[in-house]
C-alpha cells in the first residue's frame, strides 16, 4: 500500500510539473502550433488522478480521515482546485489559468509532505463539528485558489489591453476579461458560504478553547480579514458595480490572507502542535 | 517536373488580372482544352483576386520538354486576354516547385501569411481532379505543396494576429467580451471602415444600433448592417446599453465625452465597455481611459496593432522560407528518383511477361493437373520472385538518380546498360505492364542511404 501511495505521489509530481511546463510554454510560444498545449490539461487531469490515489491510499495506510489531518487537508485543497478548474475550463474558456493552477497544485502536493500526517485532536470541541469545519475550509480554499488565479490573469489581461502592448501576439491565449470576471464572481459565490461556515465554527472553537496565543489570534484575525475582503467584493459588486480590476484586487487580497492563514496552520502543525 | 505560368499582384494591376478571371463553370472546359495540347498532360488553375496561375506538367511526365509545356500554357492564357503577355511570368522545373510551395504557404501573397490561399490552392487541385486533368506528377506535387503550407502555418507564427483595422477591432472586442452573442454594439456616424467593423460584429453575434445625425442615413446604414437606427438625441442612452461603441463621425470635436461615459458607467454597474474610435479628429475624449472598465482604441492604436502583426509575420517569413526550401528539396529528390521509373517499369514488365509466358506454357503442359488454388499460388510466387529480383536494381537506379554528379555510374549509364542488356523499349514495355508502378520502393533519400555502398566504377570501364 505504501508503495502505491509513494509511486502515485511521485508520478503526480511529475504530471503536475509537466502540465505546468506545457501551460507556460503555450503562453510563451511564438508559433501557431498548439499541439503540445493540448497535452497540458490531460497531464493536469492525470496529476489530479494520481494525487487522489495518493491521498486515499496514504490516508488509509495511516488510518487518518483525509480531512481530519492538515497534511491531507492541504493536499485535498489542491485537488479540489484542480477538479474545479478542469470542470470549468472548457465552458468558460479558461485555458491559460492552468498556468497558475498546475504550479499551485504541485506546491500543495509537495508542501503537504512537510506537515505531519497525524490526525489532529482538539480537546474540548465537537469532533463532528471540527470535521465539518475543516471540510468547509478545504472546499472553500480550493475554490478561492482558482478565483485568485482568475483575478491574477484578469489583471495581466487588463493591463495588456490598457497599455496596448503585445495585443496581437497574446490575444488568443489569455481568456476574455468578462469570462475571467464572471469566473471569479461565481467561485466567490460558491466558496463564500463554506468560508462563512468555517469562520463561524472557528470562532465557536476559539471561544470554547478560551485563551489564545498571539499566533492563533493573528490566524483568527486573518481569517476574519479574508471573510471581510471576499464578502466585501461580493456585496460591493451587487451594490456598487464593483467589478473588473477592483474586484480582482479585492479577491487577490482575500486569497493572500487565506494563504497566510494556511501557512500559519502548516507551521503550527509541523511544529507538532494540535489544531 | 512542373511549370507555373501566370500573373499576380506583383506583375499585373487589377485591370489586367481581372481579364483572366474564369468562371467556375468555364474552368473545367479551359483545363480540358489545355490538356488536349500534345505537350501538356496535366493542368490546374489557381485563381484568386491576387493571382491567376496555371500549374502544368508534360504529357511524358518527368521526361517532358517543359519549355514547350510552358509555351502551351502561355498560349492558352494569351488566347483569353491577348495583351497580358508582358505581365506573365514563367517558372520551370525546380523553380516552379519552389514558387508553388511559396504561393501555397502564403509567402507570395499580398498580405503575408493570409490563410485563404491554402484553401484556394486546395480548391484548384480538387477542381482539376474532378475534371480529370491531374496526373501522376501533379498528384504528387500538390499534396506536397499543401503539406509544406500546413507546416509553415503550424510551425511558425506567420498566420497569427489580424492584419486589417476592422478585424483587429473585432479581435480586441473578443478579448474583452469573449462570445459576442447577447452584446450590444453602437455605431455612431458612418464610414466604410466603421461599417466593416459593424458587419463583423454582427457576424460575431452582436446586436447593432446605428446612431446618426440624419435619421434617414442611419436607417439606411442600419439596414445595410442588419441593425436598428436611433436618432442623435438617443446617443447617451445608446451608450449606456452598449458594450462596444464604434465611432466614425466627421465632427470637429468629441461627440462622446468623459461625463457621458461616467454617467453610463454608473448605470451599467461597472460592466466593461470598449470604444473603437475610427474618426479623425477623434470622436471620443481620451480621458475616458482613466475610468475602470473603459477601454479605448483609436485609429492609430489599431493601425499600430496591424503594423506589429505585419512586422511579426515578416520576421516569421524567414523561418517559413526555410521550411519551404526543405520541402522543395525533398520534392526535388523525389523527382530525381522518379526519373528512374520508366526503366524500372519496363524492366519489371519484361520480366513479368517472360515469367508469365513460361508459366502459361507449363500450365498447359506438364503442370496442367494443378488445381486453381495451386495455379494461383504459383502465380503469386512468380510475382513475388519478380519483386525480389528487382528490388536491388530498383534501389540502385533510384540511388543513381539521387546521386547525380558523384563518381558512381549515372542514371543514364545504368538505364542505357539495362535497356541494352534486356532490349527494352521503355515506352512500349511500360504500357504493356498491368500495374506499372505498383510495389516500387518509395524514392525518398532515406531508403537509398540505408543501402550498402554501390561499387565505384572507373571511367575506363564505361
Amino acid at each position: 500500500m505504501i508503495d502505491i501511495a509513494t509511486v502515485a505521489f511521485y508520478l503526480g509530481v511529475i504530471a503536475y510539473s509537466a502540465a505546468a511546463t506545457l501551460f507556460f510554454l503555450d503562453m510563451a510560444r511564438r508559433d501557431g502550433s498548439n499541439s503540445r498545449a493540448q497535452w497540458a490539461p490531460r497531464l493536469l487531469a492525470l496529476g489530479g488522478a494520481l494525487h487522489a490515489v495518493h491521498v486515499v491510499t496514504a490516508s488509509l495506510l495511516s488510518r487518518v480521515c483525509p480531512i481530519d489531518s492538515l497534511h491531507f487537508a492541504l493536499s485535498f485543497t489542491a485537488l479540489i482546485a484542480v477538479g474545479a478548474y478542469l470542470a470549468l475550463r472548457g465552458r468558460l474558456r479558461l485555458f491559460a489559468l492552468g498556468a497558475f493552477i498546475a504550479p499551485i497544485a504541485l506546491t500543495f502536493l509537495v508542501g503537504a509532505q512537510f506537515v505531519g500526517q497525524s490526525s489532529e485532536s482538539v480537546l474540548g470541541v465537537s469532533r463532528t463539528l471540527l470535521l465539518f469545519h475543516i471540510a468547509a475550509n478545504v472546499g472553500g480554499v480550493g475554490l478561492f485558489l482558482i478565483a485568485g488565479a482568475a483575478g491574477s490573469v484578469y489583471l495581466v489581461q487588463e493591463r495588456r489591453l490598457r497599455t496596448k502592448q503585445r495585443v496581437a501576439q497574446m490575444g488568443s491565449r489569455l481568456p476574455p476579461l468578462d469570462a475571467l470576471d464572471r469566473t471569479t464572481h461565481r467561485l466567490l459565490l460558491a466558496g463564500f458560504p463554506l468560508l462563512t461556515f468555517g469562520v463561524v465554527t472557528g470562532a465557536v472553537f476559539s471561544h470554547q478553547l478560551g485563551s489564545a496565543s498571539s499566533a492563533e489570534s493573528l490566524r483568527s484575525l486573518l481569517g476574519y480579514a479574508t471573510w471581510l475582503l471576499l464578502g466585501g467584493v461580493l456585496v460591493l459588486r451587487k451594490t456598487a458595480g464593483f467589478r473588473g480590476r477592483k474586484a480582482a484586487y479585492g479577491t487577490i487580497a482575500g486569497v493572500v490572507c487565506m494563504l497566510i492563514v494556511m501557512l500559519l496552520y502548516a507551521v503550527r502543525a509541523s511544529s507538532g502542535a494540535s489544531l | 517536373m512542373i511549370v507555373v505560368v501566370g500573373l499576380s499582384h506583383r506583375t499585373a494591376p487589377i485591370a489586367v488580372r481581372e481579364k483572366l478571371v474564369l468562371s467556375a463553370e468555364g474552368l473545367p472546359d479551359f483545363l480540358r482544352e489545355l490538356v488536349q495540347h500534345p505537350q501538356v498532360g496535366e493542368a490546374l488553375l489557381v485563381s484568386t483576386c491576387n493571382r491567376v496561375e496555371l500549374v502544368a506538367a508534360g504529357r511524358a511526365g518527368f521526361e517532358s520538354d517543359l519549355t514547350q509545356v510552358a509555351q502551351a500554357c502561355i498560349e492558352a492564357l494569351s488566347k483569353r486576354a491577348p495583351d497580358i503577355s508582358p505581365h506573365l511570368y514563367t517558372h520551370v522545373g525546380a523553380g516552379a516547385v519552389r514558387h508553388l510551395f511559396r504561393v501555397a504557404a502564403s509567402l507570395d501573397s499580398m498580405v503575408l501569411g493570409e490563410p485563404q490561399i491554402l484553401g484556394q490552392v486546395k480548391d484548384a487541385y480538387e477542381v482539376a481532379r474532378a475534371t480529370g486533368t491531374v496526373g501522376p506528377v501533379l498528384h504528387r506535387t500538390l499534396p506536397r505543396a499543401i503539406r509544406a503550407a500546413k507546416r509553415v502555418r503550424t510551425e511558425t507564427a506567420i498566420g497569427s494576429g489580424q492584419v486589417s483595422v476592422p478585424s483587429v477591432a473585432v479581435d480586441l472586442t473578443r478579448q474583452i467580451f469573449g462570445d459576442l452573442a447577447g452584446h450590444v454594439a453602437v455605431l455612431v456616424g458612418s464610414g466604410e471602415m466603421a461599417e466593416s467593423v459593424a458587419r463583423l460584429l454582427k457576424v460575431a453575434g452582436a446586436s447593432i444600433i446605428v446612431v446618426g445625425r440624419t435619421l434617414a442615413k442611419a436607417e439606411a446604414l442600419a439596414s445595410a448592417v442588419g441593425g436598428t437606427a436611433r436618432p442623435w438625441s438617443a446617443l447617451a442612452d445608446s451608450i449606456t446599453v452598449a458594450d462596444v461603441i464604434v465611432t466614425s463621425t466627421s465632427a470637429p470635436h468629441h461627440v462622446v465625452d468623459f461625463e457621458m461615459v461616467s454617467a453610463a458607467r454608473k448605470a451599467r454597474k461597472g460592466r466593461n465597455q470598449f470604444f473603437i474610435d475610427l474618426a479623425v479628429p477623434r470622436d471620443v475624449e481620451p480621458r475616458i481611459e482613466e475610468l475602470d472598465g473603459e477601454f479605448l482604441y483609436n485609429i492609430d492604436d489599431l493601425s499600430k496593432v496591424v503594423s506589429e502583426t505585419l512586422s511579426s509575420r515578416s520576421r516569421e517569413a524567414t523561418a517559413a522560407e526555410a521550411i519551404v526550401r526543405l520541402e522543395a528539396e525533398g520534392y526535388d529528390r523525389w523527382a530525381d528518383a522518379e526519373q528512374a521509373t520508366p526503366t524500372i517499369v519496363a524492366l519489371r514488365a519484361r520480366l513479368s511477361a517472360a515469367l508469365e509466358a513460361e508459366l502459361s506454357r507449363s500450365l498447359r503442359g506438364r503442370l496442367k493437373h494443378l488445381s486453381v488454388e495451386d495455379r494461383s499460388a504459383l502465380s503469386k510466387m512468380l510475382e513475388s520472385s519478380v519483386n525480389r529480383l528487382l528490388h536491388q536494381p530498383t534501389i540502385r537506379l533510384r540511388q543513381a538518380a539521387l546521386e547525380r554528379g558523384s563518381e558512381l555510374l549515372s542514371l543514364e549509364q545504368l538505364s542505357a546498360a539495362i535497356n541494352e542488356l534486356f532490349a527494352l523499349d521503355t515506352d512500349q514495355d511500360a504500357e504493356s505492364s498491368p500495374d506499372n508502378t505498383a510495389d516500387l520502393p518509395e524514392a525518398e533519400g532515406s531508403s537509398a542511404s540505408s543501402l550498402p555502398p554501390r561499387p565505384r566504377v572507373v571511367a575506363s570501364r564505361r
